[in-house]
């Protein structure tokens, strides 16, 4: 009986020396032979270590939002476009943004005069992009309106590319663009854009580059 | 319409509520004084000072700078390195976070420009860093040509071979992946979606601050059910920010 008994207590002893050793932890031996040899202390002191714990800075880089405007499809008219608008501020000078639009393109001069023919299916009307852009604030500064209110402005550039779909087909684009951010509060910017998609396209005939232009104004969040 | 103008607003005065009740930092001035700007740029004049020993609440951050308030509320924009100097009412250092080191960081995300088999191509990844020198990369591009469109989803490794070389490292990296392709003239291609793999070899460097660039070669092979698989190349170069 004893020998099983003792034999169990080994196996478990092992045991929980494995787990140590699995834990990268010394033996509990060790601990046992810290316990305190020589006199007790009158007053025990029983203080709890304060964790204090600083509170992070929030970073409020992104800034996210939504636009409408008017784009002038090249031989298909000026339409209204609507979309999101996505970036971040790396620096106060450097940002990266995503644009991700939508438009419907009008009758083009072709079929205004010729009725019988279509360039276009109806489905192929859509006009649809997203763009991938860096931007750089040339010009930031204030804006004054009246004597005592000053709006946070900034002129920027956006240079990038993306996808346009149009007539069914997706074709690569390249996209300029300026821009004003006027910070209404310094969450709230109220953007107004210029913006020119360049794509190749044999659309009407022969193979081109179209410029489609668009003026936007938009709304954004900083968070 | 209106009803979820209002839970919009409602969730907009939640957030704000949410934000009144964060805890904030205050740090104190040590150096003789800590100016305050109007704006989060260089160019924006000072509009407020704060004297040594005065305390305050640090509010949120946009880039190198963060918006303060001071004692008697006003509030105002100071620079990072100025801020960087102040202490905690403890005495310790204030948290200003230092920018991530570029040979140690451990996500990127990027964009970028390239040319897939002759066809314009634009990519966007994430990145993540298992250790210094190996990354997981995950790719998502499309290829706009003439003939189809390829929309590919690629999952690789990727080492770096000498993280510490700054402006200049070479990497190399092997992964799978899988194609759809989406046809834009007749005939309709035999498959439409195919697995892949690929090697690459590229590089990549620092910018400034949390920005770099990265440029890749890729060698593909494409696993179709004819008798030859497709072998295309690929180029790249694009920007990415890391954290």
């Amino acid at each position: 009986m004893e020998i099983r008994l003792s034999s169990v207590f080994l196996a478990a002893a092992l045991l929980s020396g494995c787990g140590w050793f699995h834990r990268g932890e010394k033996p509990p031996t060790q601990v046992a032979a810290e316990e305190p040899q020589g006199e007790p202390s009158i007053v025990e002191p029983q203080v709890n270590r304060r964790v204090v714990k600083t509170p992070k800075i929030k970073a409020k880089d992104f800034e996210l939002g939504g636009y409408f405007g008017a784009l002038s499809i090249q031989d298909f008219g000026t339409n209204p476009v609507y979309g999101v608008r996505a970036a971040y501020h790396v620096s106060e000078d450097i940002f990266l943004e995503g644009f991700l639009g939508r438009s419907r393109a009008g009758i083009s001069s072709l079929e205004d005069v010729f009725p019988n023919i279509t360039v276009v299916s109806d489905t192929g009307r859509r006009f649809t992009y997203y763009d991938l852009d860096v931007g750089y604030n040339v010009l930031p500064g204030e804006i004054f309106l009246g004597r005592g209110r000053a709006f946070n402005s900034a002129l920027y550039v956006t240079v990038g590319m993306g996808d346009v779909k149009f007539a069914d087909k997706d074709q690569f684009a390249l996209n300029f663009g300026m821009g004003e951010r006027l910070l209404i509060t310094d969450w709230l910017a109220m953007h107004l854009d210029v913006r020119d998609h360049v794509f190749e396209t044999a659309l009407t005939g022969r193979t081109k580059n179209v410029h489609n232009i668009e003026a936007t104004l938009g709304l954004t969040v900083f968070y | 319409m209106r009803r979820l103008l209002a839970l919009l607003l409602l969730q907009a005065f939640g957030v704000g509520l949410v934000h009144a009740k964060e805890q904030l930092i205050e740090v104190v001035v040590a150096e003789p004084y800590l100016e305050m700007h109007s704006g989060p740029g260089r160019g924006f004049p000072v509009v407020y000072v704060v004297g040594r020993d005065e305390i305050v609440t640090v509010l949120y951050s946009r880039t190198d700078w963060f918006k303060v308030r001071a004692p008697r509320g006003q509030e105002g924009w100071a620079r990072r390195s100025d801020l960087a100097l102040t202490k905690l009412t403890s005495g310790e250092p204030a948290p200003i976070p230092p920018y991530p080191d570029f040979a140690t960081h451990r996500w990127e995300l990027g964009a970028g420009y390239g040319v897939f088999n002759h066809q314009n191509l634009v990519t966007a990844w994430g990145d993540f860093g298992l250790t210094d020198s190996l990354d997981v990369e995950l790719v998502l591009q499309q290829a706009l040509g003439t003939i189809d469109n390829r929309y590919i989803a690629s999952l690789g490794m990727r080492h770096t071979f000498i993280p510490e070389w700054r402006w200049f490292s070479p990497t190399a990296g092997l992964g799978t992946g899988y194609q759809y392709i989406d046809d834009k003239v007749p005939p309709k291609p035999l498959q439409t979606g195919n697995q892949l793999a690929y090697v690459s070899l590229g590089a990549r460097g620092f910018i400034t601050r949390r920005f770099m660039w990265r440029a890749d070669w890729r060698k593909y092979v494409v696993f179709t059910n004819r008798n030859q698989n497709e072998e295309p190349e690929e180029w790249k170069f694009g920007l990415a920010v890391f954290f």
